[in-house]
């Protein structure tokens, strides 16, 4: 029986900007079980990054709420404060590959530094132990271990992201978080990392939340698919069901938008531009872009519908379906 | 993530200006100074203006010296202000003139006689008496009389004018000063240990407290001057005007040479500006343009315009300035002239370098040039408006320092003669010792109006600044 | 292999700079001589001061004209030699530049030092450490007062104090000598608690300690006025810096693999920033020595600035050619060492051409 190794209860990540409350997360349950892994996506600007920050608590300065249950593990991080926070959950319970590797690695450290620190601090062991662990991590990655002495700007793209996959390999944490990992890549390089991630997955039984605005890309890698759209999850539902038949007409969408090579489609677009975050669209957000929008979906967001085995939808369409969750 | 509804358009920026307090601050305040700027101008031509500070003409003669600004009196004592009293006006206001010809004797009665209430806290800076005299040969012997409130009247002295339009500085008359000297002796018993001024004895309330400057009191009552004379001459007249200087004068005071300060006030404004606007507007563009031909072009040009710039690095930018400034005679354009070629090939042009180096790569570029566009239309078409934006808040937050530098060549003397700018008022309220003789109000006035020119467009450089750059907008 | 490519980099940059620095000492030394122009006018005053020294010799007054004109003929051109006029100015140019890049700063033509020396290298030496002492000690004092505020400033983002400093920054566009007048104004004038100005007490103290004491109150008022006017844009523009530099990714990216907030500073926010901030100390304290004239001149510190004012006002051009020219090392040499700091730190100097 498998668990939830990480599980959202109503969470919520509210800030300020000058123009008004960026409701970037609002009101978000999911749930990754262990080995299991779950691609969001969703447009830009809808809120993805902000609910890995929100669930690895890399707050912005200008938080207006931020509550909801964060179960890693069974244990709500949320009611941690930071300091013990940042010494039981981060690096050691879940870690992250960041959108830009470029610019996550510190351009006057060396690679193997950057690589070996997380060990540093959480495992408090010494300078050439964690060396020698760094360059294991390093190689297991593809990168060869005199690079330990180089400095990022002397790295390629690829290698850069794969550093930075290294450096949250290192503690073997359970859960690790990738926000578009490869957005910034070239397709060979691409392939070839995604490739490393599935491996790893394999071999180590990681489980991965997987952050991305590329439908044809998560097919590489997911296992279970959540659709995001305007700060709220609005699909959750197995990888194959949502290639073949997704529920939520936003889905549809997305899905009718990829090109696809072997069957003869002309790929569609959806009309219209994503939503503000702070003035957000009465009712369900996405009804003004919706084709089988009607009355109902101006007025009233709906709630979260159980289509079954796990298929949650949020979409006035399924009203009559199970009951409301 | 960026700022929603910002538009990188002048209308915009103004927009977003208005909602800091800065913004506010500053823009408010610079039309004021525009304002001033144009009204002086307008009113008070720039030739004219020089003439008028430099005193020709005696323009100024009328006027009370160091006098402080007149609404200092809601802040302490009551000052006197200037009384003035002319024959020519006779009937009006407590002035009697009368002549009577002695018959056959081809000699005239003039009876000239000045009535005014002092009702003040403090004593008159000084008290003169200008004579008009008309005369053949002979001019006309005058005697001088001093009434006090309660009807003592004191002969000051016997005074012939030496000629037609003659000054009789009563204050430091010593004639004067030995007829009042002998009159207090005999109010007090004895002669007073330290000799009072002139204008203190004329007006002191008569007991005690007479005895020093530091306890005397002026009585506060009417008085009159008046004088009898003895004209020769058929076609003889003679007119006077006293004038009882105050300690206070016009909004803003009078300096030591009797010049209204507000002059000055309001003719530094537009020499403030023209010269930090002038200066800080032409290096700006200069600069720009060298960056760009510099990053742009490359190459050997761009090597010889940064040595040029680490040249000027080197070079002592206002030594140099006060050696030409020394050596040669200056007037505000080739000051401004000369500034300008000092500061041209300055530090701004390395960081603007660097911008144009990065926009140089941008795809939009190659395409410019792919389809044939001039390197010429490019630079100007693409790059400059590029680079713009950020240069502006450096723009306006420099003109500070330039009008800085103007009144330091002029606290430094080495200013422009003749020019009513508000650094030569501090170096002439230096150079008379302002500081040491209570004088505040002369420098501190000048010194406001350069700190809040200065605010304003330090807050305003500083406003647009965080409008127009991206990366403090997230800050 | 770096080491070699350090050198040659070095090497450049010395050659670079050293070719600046000569061309700027012959403009120093054209201009203040405007050209040759000032030439003219010590040749007429020479001649002005011969013939009024004989004309006041009785004794000259007997000899026949001839024997005069040569007398004049003959001291006059003694003059000149003696100060060197006989050669064209652009021959004597480059002797001015030959010696005054080798430091052979000769001569003043009318300052003499307060030792009574004429030699313009003790002239210089003599004001040097009045100017470094009150100049330099403003900038370090600036330099950290700015850094920790700033650091604290950043770290506080948003704060009340934050804001006030924001607010607050624009003030420093008044320069320091400005403050000094207003602070002359209110301590030395109204509340005469300071002196107006000056370096000691008239007469001076007679022990060390008391006059090292009256050495300290006359550098109150003129470190007050350029800390106050260096105060909040200081700090405001370090915490601005180092804001931007906290958002960096690679800072988030520390802070979510657990970075101690100490570490984070000090590796990920410091460090990188480390360049540019040692470039401004650097430059800061380098321009210190220039000596702030008008500050100088307010304040009548007998320091560097007053004698480049008073050697230009006398136009004593050997004194103002030395200023210029130690000066202009000075800021070669912190220049140089400046770029080679750059290299040892900035890992993406030190290997390559840089990007």
């Amino acid at each position: 029986m498998t668990e939830n190794i990480l599980e959202c209860k109503n969470l919520v990540l509210h800030y300020t900007a000058k123009k008004g409350v960026v409701k970037a997360v609002n009101d978000i349950s999911l749930g990754l079980l262990k080995g299991e892994s779950l691609a969001l996506v969703g447009e830009s600007g809808c809120g993805k990054s902000s609910l890995a920050k929100a669930i690895i608590r890399l707050l912005p300065r200008n938080i207006q709420s931020y509550t909801g249950e964060i179960l890693i593990d069974g244990q709500d991080t949320m009611k941690l404060n930071e300091k013990q926070f940042r010494e039981e959950i981060r690096w050691k319970k879940i870690s992250m590959v960041f959108q830009g590797a470029m610019n996550s690695l510190n351009p006057v450290l060396k690679v193997g530094y950057q690589v070996a620190e997380p060990l540093l601090i959480h495992e408090k062991l010494k300078k050439n132990e964690a060396m020698e662990k760094a360059k294991e991590a390093l190689s297991v990655v593809g990168i060869h271990e005199s690079f330990v002495d180089r400095y990022p700007f002397e790295l390629s793209g690829g290698m850069k992201q794969r550093v930075v996959i290294a450096m949250a390999l290192v503690t073997n944490p359970a859960i690790i978080i990738l926000d578009e990992p490869t957005s910034a890549l070239d397709v060979i390089t691409q392939a070839n990392i995604m490739n490393l991630l599935k491996r790893l997955k394999k071999e180590r039984g990681l489980s991965y939340f997987f952050i991305t605005h590329d439908i044809a890309l998560s097919s590489e890698l997911a296992d279970k698919i959540a659709v995001m759209y305007a700060g709220e999850i609005q699909e959750i539902v197995s990888a194959d069901t949502f290639y073949k038949k997704a529920a939520h007409p936003y889905s549809q969408k997305l899905m009718a938008s990829v090109p696809t090579l072997r069957i003869d489609k002309k790929p569609e677009f959806i009309p219209g531009a994503p939503p503000s975050l702070i003035n957000p669209p009465s009712g369900c957000k996405f009804h003004p872009r919706c084709p089988s929008a009607f009355d109902k979906c101006a007025k009233e967001n709906p709630p979260i519908f159980d289509l079954g085995s796990g298929h949650i939808a949020k979409c006035w369409w399924f009203e009559q379906s199970e009951g409301k969750k | 993530m960026s700022s929603e509804g910002y538009e990188f358009t002048i209308k915009g920026t103004l927009k977003e200006l208005i909602t800091y307090k800065s913004g506010i601050f500053g823009t408010a305040f610079l039309t004021l100074l525009l304002t001033i700027s144009i009204y002086t101008v307008v009113t008070l031509p720039y030739d004219q203006a020089v003439r008028l500070w430099r005193g020709e003409g005696g323009v100024w003669l009328e006027n009370p010296r160091t006098a402080q600004p007149y609404w200092v009196k809601y802040f302490g004592q009551n000052l006197p202000e200037t009384i003035k009293r002319d024959s020519t006006q006779s009937g009006q206001g407590g002035t009697v003139k009368i002549i009577t010809s002695i018959p056959q004797s081809g000699m005239k009665l003039a009876r000239i006689s000045f009535t005014f209430d002092f009702s003040y806290d403090g004593f008159p800076s000084e008290l003169n008496i200008f004579f008009s005299a008309k005369y053949n040969e002979s001019a006309p012997l005058l005697n001088i009389y001093w009434v006090k409130p309660g009807g003592t009247e004191i002969k000051l002295l016997t005074y012939i004018p030496r000629s037609q339009n003659d000054k009789l500085y009563l204050s430091i008359n010593t004639q004067v000063s030995s007829a009042l000297m002998s009159y207090m002796s005999g109010i007090l018993g004895k002669a007073p240990e330290v000799p009072l001024p002139t204008e203190y004895s004329l007006f002191a309330v008569e007991d005690a407290t007479m005895n020093s400057t530091l306890t005397a009191k002026p009585l506060k009552g009417t008085y009159r001057l008046y004088i009898e004379g003895t004209l020769f001459g058929e076609d003889s007249d003679i007119d006077a005007k006293l004038i009882v200087y105050g300690k206070v004068y016009g909004l803003a005071g009078t300096d030591n040479q009797r010049r209204d300060l507000t002059v000055a006030l309001l003719w530094g404004t537009p020499i403030a500006l023209a010269f930090g606007l002038t200066a800080s507007v032409m290096i700006t563009f200069i600069e720009l343009l060298l960056a760009t031909i510099s990053g742009y072009y490359g190459g050997k040009v761009d090597s010889v315009i940064q040595r040029i710039t680490e040249l000027y690095m080197i070079l002592p930018f206002l030594p140099i300035l006060i050696m030409i400034s020394t050596f040669y005679k200056l007037d505000l354009p080739v000051l401004i002239v000369v500034v300008i070629v000092l500061s041209i090939f300055g530090g701004g042009i390395k960081s603007t370098r660097a911008l144009v180096m990065q926009i140089k790569e941008y795809p939009y570029i190659e395409a410019a040039r792919a389809y044939g566009a001039s390197s010429k239309r490019i630079v100007f078409l693409y790059i400059i408006p590029k680079i713009l934006p950020p240069v502006i808040p450096a723009l306006i937050g420099s003109v500070p320092s330039y009008v800085f530098l103007e009144a330091a060549l002029a606290i430094l003397g080495l200013g422009i003669p003749n020019l009513p700018s508000w650094g030569k008022v501090i170096n002439e309220s230096f150079n008379a010792g302002a500081l040491y003789k209570g004088y505040y109000y002369w420098v501190l006035e000048p010194a406001f109006m350069l700190i809040l020119t200065a605010l304003a467009f330090s807050f305003l450089g500083f406003a647009l600044d965080k409008i127009v750059n991206p990366k403090l907008r997230e800050v | 292999m770096a080491a070699k490519d350090l050198v040659k980099f070095v090497a450049k940059r010395a050659i670079t700079i050293f070719l600046v620095i000569v061309v700027a000492a012959y403009l120093t030394i054209l201009i203040a001589n405007m050209g040759g122009y000032v030439d003219e006018i010590m040749k007429s005053e020479i001649i002005l001061n011969v013939t009024t020294r004989f004309q006041n010799d009785p004794q000259f007054r007997n000899y026949p004209q001839d024997v005069r004109d040569r007398l004049i003929n003959e001291t006059v051109t003694l003059e000149y030699k003696r100060i060197g006029l006989d050669q064209p100015f652009i021959i004597r140019s480059f002797m001015y530049l030959k010696n005054a890049l080798t430091l052979d700063l000769g001569r003043a033509l009318y300052l003499t030092s307060d030792s009574g020396s004429r030699m313009v290298r003790n002239i210089i030496l003599e004001r040097l450490p009045q100017t470094i002492m009150l100049f330099t000690t403003a900038t370090l004092i600036n330099f950290f007062l700015s850094l920790f505020i700033g650091l604290y400033l950043s770290r506080h983002h948003g704060s009340f104090l934050d804001r006030l400093f924001i607010a607050g920054a624009p003030t420093s566009v008044i320069p320091g000598w400005f403050y000094g007048i207003f602070l002359i104004l209110i301590f030395a004038a109204y509340l005469n608690v300071l002196p107006y100005g000056g370096i000691i007490d008239v007469p001076p103290p007679t022990t060390t300690l008391l006059y090292a004491l009256s050495v300290l109150k006359h550098m109150i008022l003129p470190l007050s006025a350029w800390i106050i006017s260096a105060f909040f844009l200081g700090a405001y523009s370090n915490r601005t810096f180092f804001l931007i530099f906290s958002t960096e990714d690679y800072v988030e990216a520390a802070r979510a693999k657990g970075v101690p907030p100490r570490q984070i500073e000090t590796k990920y926010i410091l460090r990188p920033s480390l360049p540019p901030i040692i470039t401004m100390l650097a430059l800061g304290i380098v321009n210190s020595w220039s000596g702030a004239m008008i500050t100088e001149t307010v304040f009548n510190w007998r320091g560097l600035g007053l004698l480049t004012y008073a050697a230009i006002s006398a136009t004593d051009t050997p004194v103002i050619i030395g200023i210029t020219v130690i000066y202009a090392y000075l800021l070669g040499a912190t220049v140089l060492l400046l770029d080679i700091i750059y290299g040892l730190i900035d890992p993406r100097i030190k290997v390559g051409k840089g990007s």
